[in-house]
């Protein structure tokens, strides 16, 4: 890992040039993967995750099913080429909890009660980390609920926001998430339901509050690109 | 803003307010008001005042009144057969998402007297089935083109072969008699 640089911001820029409230580049596009019932695949900088989602269908093991609704299943999982140091393959206690919280952070939007005793499948894929690596996987599993045509009340978008420097950013890439002072990943139905709020390191209450709504802000222009990708797929007649 | 016949919308998209329209299909309806709930063209209906969403992407494959299934029968009582539905015709590649067993009754076998089920299904025969009733998931076999389109053996379980119209064990040379499809043993569902 690259050691600690001496400042993070330097001439009011971000080491990558960003300005404080800038999003990095984004990249979205839906139904890449033939097999799968929905998929979506994003980049948010050097993040490069794979969202697939399978389903409606059995669950198996049986027990897990439930009468009147749907169950929602999400994998969040690393690719072991993902990161610098190669990571040891499978689930840890970190990809566990983010499944966990990603699941939450999709499930209100489904409309689960159309499919009784089946349950949806969601994997994704890290095949790049750089920091925002749960919010790119809630962005684009959200895409792929869409085009695999799972009845939603809106979609859902994810964004971080840091603290660097004493300074709030939108979106911190890898060197301001490790050498920061915080890091808050949310997740959003736009227009103002919040469905994931994280954070670790310190705020301040009015720092906090800032943080939120650049944070909305970041939200804003995803659901925008959401948008964009999912109208670019089906926005013509025919496929 | 208020959505007209045949704009694009994206989930969580306002379509229109409950005392405009009824929600239909791929709809859902909050705090007074229709929205979109799957990606696709706003349709609506004056006739009954409904907004429904025509989907522009696959959708969940759930039974209808007429569609064709393919399923394995998994039990065989008195009067009725039962049938795992694996797929609906026409959307073959994706699984189906309420997955319930379907029950063909006696008198929906075909459109002759049957005496005894047993001479009509055997047990993990693969078959085409015509919903009858979606809610139940009541099925029919009455038809040229639907019934078996796969048997077993019940000696020896191995996979039966056409004689006239007929089913004949090419192993153990034992005849069966099965409600076929005109196409059976053809490998098209």
């Amino acid at each position: 890992m690259k050691d600690k640089p001496e400042k993070l911001i330097v001439k009011g820029k971000r080491l990558d040039g960003r300005k404080m409230d800038e999003l990095r580049p984004i990249k979205i596009e839906v139904g890449v993967l033939k097999r799968a019932d929905g998929s979506c695949y994003m980049e948010l900088g050097e993040n490069k995750v794979m969202a697939a989602v399978y389903g409606p269908r059995e669950v198996h093991p049986r027990h897990l099913q439930e009468a009147t609704k749907a169950i929602i299943r999400y994998r969040y999982n690393m690719a072991s080429f993902s990161v610098e140091e190669r990571k040891r393959p499978g689930p840890d206690r970190r990809s566990v909890e983010i499944s966990k919280v990603s699941r939450d952070a999709i499930e209100p939007v489904i409309i689960k009660e159309c499919f009784p005793k089946a349950a949806v499948d969601i994997f994704v894929e890290v095949l790049q980390a750089d920091a925002g690596t749960r919010t790119a996987g809630i962005n684009a599993a959200s895409v792929a609920l869409a085009d695999a045509g799972i009845p939603m009340k809106g979609l859902v978008s994810s964004c971080a926001v840091g603290k660097i420097d004493g300074q709030i950013v939108l979106d911190p890439m890898k060197e301001e998430d490790n050498y920061g002072e915080a890091d808050m990943p949310i997740a959003m139905v736009m227009p103002d339901k919040i469905t994931l709020l994280q954070m670790d390191g310190c705020f301040t209450q009015d720092e906090f509050k800032q943080a939120f709504e650049l944070a909305k802000k970041g939200c804003e222009q995803i659901y925008e690109m959401q948008r964009q990708a999912l109208i670019e797929k089906y926005g013509v007649e025919g496929k | 803003m208020q959505k007209t016949k045949g704009d694009l919308v994206l989930p969580g998209d306002f379509i229109g307010t409950s005392e405009e329209f009824l929600p239909g299909s791929g709809t859902y309806e909050a705090d007074g008001n229709i929205y979109a709930a799957n990606v696709g063209t706003v349709q609506i209906n004056l006739k009954e005042r409904s907004a429904s969403i025509l989907p522009r992407t696959d959708v969940p494959p759930i039974p209808k009144v007429g569609d064709i299934v393919i399923g394995r029968v998994s039990d065989i009582k008195g009067s009725v057969a039962l049938v795992d539905i694996a797929r609906i015709k026409g959307q073959e590649d994706r699984e189906i998402a309420t997955p319930e067993q379907g029950a063909i009754h006696i008198s929906n076998v075909k459109n002759a007297y049957v005496r005894d089920l047993a001479h009509e299904f055997g047990y993990q025969d693969i078959v085409r089935a015509k919903v009858i009733d979606a809610k139940t998931l009541r099925l029919s076999t009455d038809g040229r083109d639907l019934g078996v389109i796969k048997a077993f053996c019940s000696k020896c379980t191995t996979a039966l072969k056409r004689k006239g119209d007929k089913l004949e064990c090419p192993k153990c040379r034992h005849m069966e008699t099965r409600k076929i499809a005109e196409d059976y043993g053809s490998g098209t569902v």
